[in-house]
């Protein structure tokens, strides 16, 4: 028989037992309903995710912290106490604390010194706002953020830093002030805090250089040039005794180059630092969200995996019910193999229909709780769709379920393959 | 064309063993109508299952053409009986839901054969039965005459060399099983296909060039029923 007429049989095969045919289906239905369904969170929430992360950018660009000690020592898992250690001397003239997670200024600088290829590296200057103010209007709350040269940050109105004194303000902040806040760039403020021992107010004002588009990590913060932030940092810590100690800085390389990126991660891992990219930032993120999509998917998993066995039981009763046929099938020439393709086949497309119905039903309801719940509870998360129905996912739920499909049509094919024709004709 | 030599067949049922067969030695020439006669239970059956190449023997040899059953692979097997052979049985096995076209071509799909080329074989199976008109009926709205003539369309549309019939008229009443026989016969006088068919009907034995009878496993008397002297097989 050609593949054709096995498939055009099966499909018939399956009509004849419409009801059961049908019952079986709805299992498998459920089954990749709830898998679209979960895959779909999956994706919905990394789709938030990149564009909430991808308010940065910056090829270039490498975060760096010191290892903690705890990373230094050889079994870094021990929970008893650390021990302290005298710093030693790396062999360039750095000391190497591993007492510490802070690196000092000369430490810094002095990487950047033996490097040829790193352009800059920027100490990351904390600064304590008390409120900020635009154009002597009303005081809000607000953090502060530096942005490294070379980090740049999506904007909604205006554009990065072409000086010092500036400032992007997050959009909230921003249509507090002016709703349509392009009207803000160029404008002042003012941003207050707070110096000394004896708390002395101090302000400065700074030039808007634009307004940030609304992101996950930025959604409060303002963000200072390097210029502003160290000055105001100087300021507020110049008298004690952690000044010019720092937790992060950034280093910016001269050539936006992964694969000068690795090496140079490689080389702040054997100088006792961790180096991260942006790239490796969002790949943390995503990890997370692929690990809690795998959660999820195992759920619509054991489901399927109960529906197949409706399946194996429908195949098996099939074979049953149609002995004779199969028989006569057999008599007249039809191999094993070809009696198993037809039963095989019987099952994909029992797992193929119910797919269908899964993935054109999830994405039926799916869309439809998306538009719900965007104008409800969902209000205030901006693009954000709870639901994200990708085709290459969905080709992938479609493949995986016809092959779970197929597998639990194997016992029931092989079953029917074996038939003994005269057995089967005689078997009243 | 057919032949068989020391042909054994022992089933073995809760360890006990039953010898059907006892050592038959046939030959069936091209073109011969042969019935099997016999007591139930005589093991007729299980011969026309042998010759047919549905079952193994337990010892001896079979052969088709001069080609030995024992060297042909499973696949070759199956081509054998899709190719050479046509079958007929008691029972009609025909898929009630499905057209009678449909249940005449079966053996030609299993062949593979593309659609096109089925439609002229199938009409001219159903001609020859009768039932030219009837292509697209329901099989089960026929009557049991009319399906046994599906049947023998079955048989015949892939253009055997042999049809095989396990008592085809045991299911029909006397006038409809004369029209059933007289289809079988004609097929063997007009086509040269060669018939053996498996019956408990005088009748119909009688209407056939030879009679094979078989007794507790063995053929007790072999007659060509146009020649008492026993010259069978030679007419045509
Ligand atoms: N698969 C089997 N297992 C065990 N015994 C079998 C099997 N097939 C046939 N037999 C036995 O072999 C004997 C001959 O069977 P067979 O079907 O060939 O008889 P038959 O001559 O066709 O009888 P009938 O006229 O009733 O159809 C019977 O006794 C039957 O019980
Ligand atoms: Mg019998």
């Amino acid at each position: 028989m050609k593949l054709w007429d096995l498939a055009r049989t099966a499909n018939r095969n399956l009509f004849r037992a419409k009801l059961r045919t049908f019952l079986t289906v709805m299992a498998i239905f459920v089954g990749a309903f709830t898998l679209v369904m979960t895959n779909g969170v999956g994706d919905g929430l990394r789709d938030y995710v990149e564009m909430q992360v991808k308010t940065f950018e910056g090829e270039r660009i490498l975060f760096v912290r010191k290892k903690l000690p705890a990373e230094l020592e050889e079994q870094a898992n021990s929970s008893g106490p650390v021990e302290y250690k005298e710093a030693t001397e790396d062999g360039e003239g750095n000391l190497i604390d591993p007492n510490s997670v802070v690196v000092s200024l000369e430490q810094i600088e002095g990487l950047k010194d033996k490097r040829p290829d790193v352009r800059s590296i920027t100490p990351a200057c904390r600064v304590n706002p008390e409120y900020i103010s635009v154009q002597g209007g009303k005081k809000y709350q607000v953090g502060i953020g530096m942005l490294s040269e070379g980090v740049e940050q999506k904007l909604e109105a205006g554009k990065m830093f072409d000086g010092s004194d500036q400032i992007i303000l997050p959009i909230h902040l921003a249509r507090a002030y002016d709703e349509n806040v392009g009207n803000l760039v160029g404008k002042t403020a003012t941003l207050a805090y707070r110096v000394g021992n004896d708390r002395e107010l101090r302000s400065r004002d700074l030039t808007i250089a634009g307004v940030a588009t609304r992101g996950m990590i930025s959604n409060l913060n303002a963000f200072v040039d390097t210029e502003t932030a160290k000055a105001i940092y100087t300021e507020q810590n110049g008298d004690t005794p952690n000044f010019n100690y720092f937790n992060n800085f950034t280093i910016q390389l001269e050539r936006a180059d992964s694969e000068l990126l690795e090496s140079t991660k490689e080389r702040l891992d054997k100088l006792g630092f961790v180096g991260l990219g942006i790239a490796d930032i969002e790949k943390r993120t995503y990890d997370a969200i692929g690990i809690l999509q795998v959660g999820l998917n195992v759920f619509a998993l054991v489901a399927l995996l109960a529906a197949s066995f409706g399946i194996i039981n429908t195949l098996v009763i099939a074979v049953m019910e149609r002995t004779k046929e199969i028989g006569l099938q057999k008599a007249l020439g039809m191999g094993r193999f070809k009696v198993f393709l037809l039963f095989s086949i019987e099952s994909v497309l029992i797992g193929f229909w119910g797919a269908m119905l899964g993935i054109v039903s999830a994405i039926g309801i799916g869309s439809a709780a998306n538009a719900f719940l965007s104008a409800t509870y969902l209000e205030s998360f901006e693009g954000f769709s709870l639901f994200a129905f990708r085709p290459l996912a969905l080709g992938a739920v479609l493949l995986l379920v016809c092959a779970i499909a197929f597998v639990a049509g194997v016992m029931p094919a092989i079953r029917a393959s074996r038939l003994d024709p005269i057995e089967a004709l005689r078997y009243e | 064309m057919l032949e068989t030599s020391e042909l054994r067949r022992t089933f073995t049922s809760d360890a006990v063993d039953y010898e059907v067969l006892k050592g038959i030695d046939l030959r069936i020439e091209r073109g011969e109508s042969v019935a099997i006669v016999g007591k139930s239970g005589s093991g007729k059956s299980t011969l026309m299952h042998l010759l047919a190449c549905l079952d193994r023997p337990t010892s001896g040899r079979i052969s088709f053409e001069g080609r030995d059953y024992l060297s042909l692979s499973e696949k070759e097997r199956d081509r054998l009986r899709n190719e050479k052979f046509g079958f007929v049985f008691q029972q009609f096995f025909l898929n009630g839901r499905d057209t009678v076209y449909e249940n005449v071509v079966l053996p030609m799909r299993i062949r593979g054969a593309a659609d096109k080329d089925l439609r002229p074989k199938a009409m001219s199976a159903l001609e020859s039965v009768g039932l030219g008109d009837k292509h697209a009926k329901r099989a089960k709205d026929l009557s049991g005459g009319e399906k046994q003539r599906v049947c023998i369309a079955r048989a015949l549309v892939g253009g055997p060399d042999v049809i095989f019939a396990d008592e085809p008229t045991g299911n029909l009443d006397s006038k409809t099983s004369r029209t059933i026989e007289d289809l079988m016969l004609t097929l063997n006088r007009d086509k040269g296909i060669t018939v053996v068919i498996v019956t408990h009907d005088e009748d119909l034995a009688a209407k056939c060039g030879r009679t094979i009878n078989l007794k507790d496993g063995m053929v007790v008397d072999e007659l060509g029923e146009d020649d008492e002297a026993g010259e069978a097989g030679e007419q045509i």
